[in-house]
């Protein structure tokens, strides 16, 4: 074996030990890829340029200049904003006091609450916790059997990765895209793209038969065994106020059609639906937060609300652009109309900012949303550092290799390559497999002649199934920390074995019907 | 202005940063000699620290900055069919500001992922010992070598003042490109600090703070 291929193959394995070490994950990546990096240039089989070239990668296109991924950050905000405005605890307590009275309604609300706040925010990790500290102590109360209570939760908290706007899905869409890309300059035929957009609408429908699936899952245990799910006997809970359903219906689904709406309908790029829901969590949690003190504050977000339909209306209808010269009167009326309704939605952005900054929200939002934005980038910086390396030693070309080198061609391929993503996500973040991972099997996989979008789409099946997978899933972790001490661990794991089983099988329909995940992407395009 | 001047302040801050250097190695001294040092160590970490909590208040305004930006971009785009690439441009600026600055921060508030199957076996001193490992062998390295290969690039970008290449960007791509060694140098300073929490750890002058599950950050 060629000395370079050694060397690509110890760096993988050294960096498995080093992480099982439990330092930062992205410094571990970048650390132990430099250090092979400089011993391979030490033995003349690294091209030492390629490592000189990383300022210049860190500054350009695929991480600081990435407009793809400006979406991240904007999304992020959006939810560490929306996570302060109570909006799960109102979704809870709405969902459970109209569904409660069914057998199995604890279930179903979980589950649809689930769905709702994947659909808004999809933090998995706030999810999770929040469903498990609100959600859980009611239903074991009611007598729910502990294992299908936390499976249900920890479930639906994962639809977070599935289910539209989901970081996830951003993050596979760059690393696909640049995939697919390599590949068709490879096979020399025209580059096909995908888009965020793309992933979104080819995950919508895979996410919402999830979310039957898992109802159906609810519904055929209240019918078979009533006594793991019973109904709600006495009523102590507060009644719902108008309040509570006002926000906590209204929040999620007005930025659902706000976001997702416009980015399915092709209106804006996800990046720029982004930005508006972030605006649109501002304002909500403004109004959600303020007390009677703020009554001017929250007239102004009223105000800012009221303009943003303003604009909509005036843009629809008048020619505005501030290009053309022949504007009619109407039209110059208009444009200065949509100018003080811009100012006065911008005034109630700093209102709603003001009312989180009250309730002393507003600066742990943000620092928790830098955070997590820079723990996403830095380790975008080393994993980058370590396929630089990697593929200075030709990995990429024996990892191509490996996968045809399988027997059962491309479905052969296309099974390992899932397998070993799926052992990953027992002890990797998403985050670390999308951009170590991905980047490596993907264009193999593509050439091979698998379509990305659908790819793509089995991938975060895929990584969403691994965060559920016992011992080592990340929202049972997250579910464990945030249960009370007397709950087994053993009943989380065990509870979340059917719901593995769910996954299986949406996995396997997918796979067998790709249109499930491609006709969507299709119409939007 | 003369761009000689700011080559000139760009060798000083190298040389500064050249001079402190044997300051990472006071880590390693507190485990060697820990009585004299930790009162000195204590102080460094803790001034880090704070150093840090203000560069997170530059990130956090990048990110308000960041969705106005973006938010005026969409609204001059579609209600008057109004874009310029500067404005495009200050959004990936904020948005590249955000996480740059940001990430000494991260380390800091330990909000960066780990990978945590063994993690909990090691004991408050086996943590302590990786921490320190890690920083040298991993952190320290690689962003030293970042320094070191940004330089060059860096020289060239401030002597020609360098812009957008597009006529109506910002004439400020220089400022841009300096988040890459800002980045590594905020990282090593941290580093540092955190190295010598581990090293006050292992000696028995500081207490490792119990973590919180509840502020768990990541799971995006």
């Amino acid at each position: 074996m060629e000395l370079e291929m050694i060397f690509a193959i110890a760096m993988f394995i050294t960096a498995i030990i080093g992480l099982l070490g439990g330092y930062s994950v992205a410094l571990t990546l970048g650390g132990v890829a430099l250090i092979y990096g400089l011993i391979g240039i030490g033995f003349g089989v690294f091209p030492e340029p390629l490592l000189r070239s990383l300022p210049s990668r860190i500054e350009g296109g695929s991480i600081m200049q990435n407009s793809t991924l400006v979406a991240i950050p904007l999304f992020i905000l959006m939810g560490v904003i929306l996570e302060r405005s109570k909006v799960a605890e109102d979704l809870l307590h709405i969902a459970s006091r109209l569904l409660g009275k069914v057998r199995g309604g604890l279930g179903y609300a979980v589950v649809l609450v689930g769905a709702l706040l994947a659909a808004s925010t999809g933090i998995v990790g706030a999810t999770v916790i929040t469903m498990t500290l609100i959600a859980l102590p009611s239903m074991l109360r009611q007598g729910y059997d502990p294992k299908l209570a936390t499976g249900t939760i920890a479930a639906s908290g994962t639809l977070g990765q599935i289910i539209p706007p989901s970081i996830v899905l951003i993050l596979l869409a760059d690393a696909v895209s640049n995939a697919a890309s390599q590949a068709a300059n490879q096979m020399g035929n025209a580059s096909f793209v995908v888009s965020v957009g793309d992933l979104f609408a080819g995950a919508l429908i895979p996410g919402i038969l999830l979310v039957g699936l898992y109802m159906l899952w609810i519904a055929f245990n209240a019918f078979t065994r009533p006594e793991r799910c019973p109904p709600i006997q006495e009523d102590d809970s507060d009644p719902v106020q108008l309040k509570e359903i006002i926000f906590g219906l209204g929040a999620p689904i007005f930025l659902i059609i706000a976001v997702l709406g416009t980015i399915l309908a092709g209106i804006a790029p996800p990046t720029q639906a982004a930005s508006i829901g972030v605006a649109g969590a501002i304002l909500l949690a403004g109004l959600r937060l303020a007390s009677d003190k703020d009554k001017k504050l929250s007239r102004l977000i009223m105000a800012a609300l009221a303009s943003a339909i303003l604009i909509i209306l005036l843009s629809n209808n008048l020619d505005m652009r501030a290009a053309a010269d022949d504007h009619s009167a109407i039209d110059l009326i208009g444009m200065g109309l949509t100018a003080i309704a811009a100012l006065t939605f911008f005034a109630g952005l700093v209102a709603g900012m003001l009312v989180l900054h009250r309730n002393a929200q507003l600066s742990p939002a943000l620092k928790s949303g830098v955070n997590i934005t820079s723990m996403v980038f830095l380790i975008l910086i080393g994993a980058s550092l370590f396929s630089l390396v990697f593929r200075g030693f030709g990995g990429d070309d024996m990892i191509a290799d490996l996968l045809s080198a399988i027997p059962g061609g491309k479905w052969g391929a296309l099974i390992a390559a899932m397998l070993v993503m799926f052992v990953l996500g027992f002890f990797l973040d998403f985050i670390e497999i999308v951009f170590v991972v991905v980047p490596l099997v993907a264009p193999p996989l593509i050439m091979m002649g698998f379509d990305p979008v659908w790819l793509a789409i089995l991938m975060a099946l895929n990584l969403q199934t691994s965060f559920l997978t016992p011992p080592f899933g990340f929202a049972l972790f997250y579910l464990r920390g945030a249960a009370p001490e007397g709950l087994e661990t053993m009943d989380i794991w065990r509870g979340a074995i059917p719901f593995i089983g769910l996954q299986v099988i949406m996995i396997a329909l997918v796979a067998a019907m790709p249109a499930l995940a491609t006709w969507l992407p299709s119409l939007v395009r | 202005m003369d761009p000689s001047v700011f080559l000139t302040l760009g060798t000083t801050l190298k040389w500064l940063g050249i001079i402190a250097s044997p300051l990472l190695l006071l880590p390693l001294l507190q485990l060697i000699i820990p009585k004299p040092l930790h009162k000195i160590s204590t102080a460094i970490s803790q001034a880090i620290d704070r150093l840090t909590g203000w560069v997170l208040a530059a990130a956090m305004v990048a990110a308000v900055a960041l969705v106005f930006f973006q938010l005026s971009e969409v609204l001059l785009a579609y209600a008057y069919g109004w874009s310029r690439t500067w404005l495009s441009e200050l959004v990936i600026y904020a948005f590249a500001t955000m996480f740059m600055l940001g990430a000494a921060a991260a380390l800091r508030d330990d909000a960066h992922v780990r990978v945590d199957i063994l993690r909990p076996r090691f004991g408050v001193r086996g943590r302590a010992w990786i921490e320190l490992i890690g920083i040298y062998i991993f952190l320290f390295p690689i962003c030293i070598r970042l320094l070191a290969l940004s330089e060059q690039g860096l020289t060239r970008s401030w002597l020609l003042f360098e812009g957008s290449r597009e006529s109506d960007g910002l004439p400020l791509v220089f400022l841009f490109k300096t988040l890459v060694p800002a980045f590594a140098a905020l990282l090593i300073t941290q580093g540092l600090s955190e190295a010598l929490k581990a090293a006050l750890n292992l000696t028995g002058y500081r207490e490792e703070k119990p973590a919180n599950p509840m502020e768990a950050n990541h799971g995006a």
